[in-house]
């Protein structure tokens, strides 16, 4: 599983009826990055996410991977490019047992097609053990709690051996505790040469785990750069709290 | 254990390994039953067969993809008219008679089912209906299919008659072992993820249109075969054999009361529910639509998730009341 | 050209019954998203309860129609209130199936109580009819069609101005919220349902002017009724209306369809499911929110 090329984001452009939810946003993202999206509510991060993975079509500009363009490519073939994704709002196979879900990722992923299916339940079962999901393998998904949901999110994204994996809010409703061990995971998996990229709300989870950081507001980004940079950078705290508190904090360091 | 039954395939989407064992036990038997040269009961148990045929037929696109035909007649209905216009062309063989109907019902399922499978619940449902509604006025109205009056085909004559019963059988076996090999394959596991969750499915790279349109023609073969068989036994169709709406809503309530998505559910359903029939209809001619009626509302009512379903619940009677509390108003 | 008139005056008449038969089925599946395959039933016993009060009593027709409408609709009530509630949660194929049996036993009782033998409802003016430019037009579908917009009108003012109408647009809408703002879901979806029935025994009764009838006189209605819903939109009164009247004349204009195909003789009147399905298939693919617009659940 190593990391094959750069996803190019060519000012990309989204809208909905007379909205546009995103706007010229370009950016790069290395192979074996993690690169953090974060941004306030409602910025577009979700939406930039979808337009990644291919669910929906941008309006405008151009998204490209390993030299293919996503739009081109039908939705089901996007795992075939090598990307996978997990859902803000989870939703396992309920009538599957655990260890069927993730199956389904292998079977139909980008090797599936030469896996057989006693390879793919093997191979499903190796992912449970890695997310901490083995205990459970033979419940049926329905069963299980919020976290357990999110790692079974991830374990299915990891079964279609994906080289770029997008995470969308995995660590929302999470304790600190079952934090640590995500952000253990997805070092883990990023070590093994996927390139990630988190969308997140929790700002020390993705300041320690990320190389860059990529922030959006309106639909525009509005600052990229290593995570110390971001930290300090007043167009972000604006974006975050408001101008005021920006001007305030910009008075109080002179 | 586990692993063994894995191997074997049983368990997981099958449905329940006993369930299935004992399905595959009750065809053995009935393969004996013309020993017993009671021609009651071959007829009685070879429509038991051709309505579990139908009901795999259903079972697949309706039970594992989860879309809801209300129409899988008109499948029938190819079949049945495949076997009596080769019939009217000298043509009497079943060897012929199968491939053909199967053939047809292949392509059928696979125009009509590309754009119609893009309708979700209701709308397919009753796009399905309509199609099968539209087919009826075609054959009254079409001449190379006898209009109203029918087709007649070719006589069967008395040491033959058996021959249709193995012939349902076979249809029959057919049906549960294929929906069986379907179910531990990767291909029942498309299916179940399209069930599920269809956009989740298409993220892992499981392309809808294909598969359901798989299943539906699938299905239609099943169900075809079935008709198939059932025309030069029966030695007349028309129309209103063809096409019976009833025929329609049968195997989808035999799925139901057996168990939707799973190998031996239809089985079981259409030996309770057409065996009750042919109880009621010999005890009660005029009012055994009536108690049908009354029984699709209790399996409805009290057994909407089948059988099966039961003899594999865990957590009993508790689980089984919280399921029906969430079902209601 | 005279014709031509002939069969559009036709169809607003037809379209105007299956108009009020539509509307009882539209307000069932936008509001309650139950499609209720026992809809037709429910107009052929409308038709029958009309007949007995015609046959027993002497009544007029007309004058059933709200005794036919009062029935079905108490009948509707009890139904949902007792039955189909149970279910109301659960996957489509469950209120599918269970109307569909309900509607099995509804005929069979039917056929049990009326026997299948065909009966009519001629009250004295049933031929009489009345010729304008050429075109002639029965007295007793002008009626009907004139009864059918007098409901239509009523049933839309109700939806609007009442209060049981309002929680019932309320909770098409949003049954969370309206449950939290008071409304008794239960009782509510019992209202609904009953109207729902109670239209469609008002629109037998009209039918049965036109119609013989006979247990399984409701079956077209149900495709009809769909079709209907959905070329005109669903879940308003607008939409059954309008789309009740175009499908009436969309139907009387394609009966008169006489081709001969490959040596095929085809005639329209004997291919009106075929019509259905066509006109069917062609709005889901045009235009799928319908000609009134909004979009099923």
């Amino acid at each position: 599983m190593s990391a094959d090329g750069v996803l190019r984001i060519e000012n990309v452009g989204m809208r909905f009826g007379g909205l546009w939810a995103l706007k010229g946003v370009s950016f790069e993202v290395r192979p074996g990055s993690i690169v953090g999206l974060i941004g306030p509510n409602g910025s577009g991060k979700t939406t930039l996410m979808n337009v990644i993975s291919g669910v929906v079509k941008p309006a405008e500009g151009e998204v490209a991977y390993a030299g293919r363009t996503i739009a081109d490519v039908p939705t089901h073939d996007v795992c075939r490019l090598g990307i996978a994704r997990t859902f803000q709002v989870v939703k396992p196979f309920a009538g599957l047992t655990v260890r069927e879900n993730v199956a389904v990722g292998a079977m139909y992923g980008r090797d599936g097609a030469t896996l057989s299916t006693a390879a793919c339940f093997d191979r499903a079962q190796a992912l449970l053990e890695e997310v901490g999901l083995a205990r459970v393998a033979e419940r049926p998904a329905s069963d299980l709690t919020i976290p357990d949901r999110k790692r079974l999110e991830v374990a299915k994204a990891l079964a279609l051996d994906p080289s770029l994996l997008l995470l969308d809010e995995v660590m929302a409703g999470l304790n600190a505790s079952e934090v640590d061990e995500a952000l253990h995971l997805l070092r883990a998996v990023n070590a093994r040469g996927v390139t990630l990229i988190v969308v997140e709300h929790l700002m020390k989870a993705i300041m320690s785990i990320s190389t860059s950081i990529v922030v959006l507001a309106e639909g525009k980004k509005i600052a990229e750069g290593l995570p110390a940079e971001i930290v300090a950078s007043p167009a972000v705290v604006e974006a975050y709290l408001g101008a005021r508190y920006a001007a305030r904090q910009g008075r109080g360091r002179t | 254990m586990n692993r063994l039954l894995r191997g074997l395939g049983l368990g997981g989407i099958t449905g329940s390994p006993q369930a299935f064992a004992v399905s595959l036990g009750i065809m053995a038997l009935l393969l004996a039953l013309p020993a017993l040269h009671n021609g009651y009961l071959e007829l009685t148990f070879r429509n038991i067969l051709m309505f579990a045929a139908m009901s795999y037929g259903w079972n697949l696109l309706g039970g594992y993809t989860g879309y809801v035909s209300f129409g899988n007649v008109v499948f029938f209905g190819i079949g049945a008219y495949c076997s009596a216009v080769l019939s009217a062309h000298h043509v009497d063989s079943l060897l012929a008679d199968v491939p053909v109907a199967l053939v047809c019902a292949a392509l059928f399922a696979i125009v009509v089912g590309v754009p119609i499978l893009r309708l979700r619940g209701h709308y397919f449902g009753i796009a399905t209906l309509g199609i099968a509604l539209a087919a009826a006025d075609l054959a009254n109205n079409l001449d190379v299919l006898g209009g109203s009056g029918g087709l007649a085909l070719k006589q069967v004559p008395q040491e033959q008659f058996s021959l249709y019963y193995y012939a349902m059988w076979a249809v029959a076996l057919a049906c549960m072992l294929g929906t069986f090999a379907i179910a531990r394959s990767k291909l029942g596991y498309a299916f179940v993820a399209i069930r599920e969750n269809e956009d989740a499915a298409q993220v892992l790279g499981v392309w809808p249109t294909r598969y359901k349109v798989t299943a539906y023609a699938l299905g239609a073969m099943m169900t075809a075969a079935a008709g198939a068989v059932y025309a030069p036994a029966n030695g007349f169709v028309d129309p209103s054999i063809a096409f019976a709406v009833d025929d329609n809503v049968f195997p989808i309530v035999m799925s139901i009361l057996g168990g939707m998505g799973t190998a031996a559910g239809p089985f079981i359903g259409a030996l309770l529910l057409a065996g009750l029939n042919e109880i009621l209809q010999s005890q009660f001619v005029k009012i055994h639509s009536l108690f049908f009626g009354a029984i699709i509302v209790l399996v409805v009512l009290f057994l909407p998730r089948g059988i099966v379903y039961l003899i594999g619940l865990r957590g009993g009677m508790r689980r089984y009341l919280a399921d029906r509390a969430a079902f209601r108003v | 050209m005279q014709l031509f008139f002939q069969d559009l005056v036709n169809g607003v008449l037809a379209g105007g019954i299956l108009a009020v038969a539509a509307l009882g089925f539209s307000l069932v599946w936008g509001i309650l998203n139950i499609i209720n395959l026992a809809h037709g039933t429910f107009i052929m016993l409308g038709a029958y309860i009309t007949w007995q009060l015609f046959t027993s009593f002497h009544l007029d027709p007309f004058l059933s129609v709200p005794i036919a409408f009062a029935i079905m609709y108490g009948f509707g009530y009890v139904l949902q209130r007792g039955l189909i509630n149970q279910v109301v949660r659960a996957p489509i194929l469950a209120t599918f199936l269970l109307t569909f049996g309900l509607s099995l036993l509804l005929v069979n009782l039917a056929l049990i109580v009326w026997t299948g033998d065909t009966r009519a409802v001629s009250p004295a003016y049933s031929g009489a009819n009345f010729t304008v430019a050429g075109v002639t037009v029965p007295w007793t579908k002008l009626a009907t069609l004139v009864a059918a917009l007098l409901i239509t009108a009523l049933m839309h003012v109700w939806l609007v101005r009442s209060k049981l109408g309002r929680a019932i647009r309320a909770m098409a809408m949003d049954v969370g919220a309206a449950q939290l703002a008071g409304v008794r879901v239960a009782h509510v979806y019992a209202v609904t349902f009953g109207l729902g029935a109670g239209l469609a025994g008002a629109a037998g009764a009209l039918l049965s002017l036109s119609y013989s009838l006979n247990p399984s006189m409701g079956e077209p209605f149900l495709i009809k009724s769909f079709v209907v819903c959905v070329l005109g939109g669903l879940g308003s009164v607008q939409g059954a209306l309008v789309g009740g009247l175009v499908y009436g004349i969309v139907e009387s204009f394609a009966s008169q369809l006489d081709v001969t195909v490959l040596g095929q003789h085809l005639s329209g009147s004997g291919l009106q499911d075929v019509i259905a399905l066509v006109v069917l298939l062609v709005v889901l693919v045009a235009r799928p929110t319908g000609i009134m617009g909004r979009a099923a659940a």
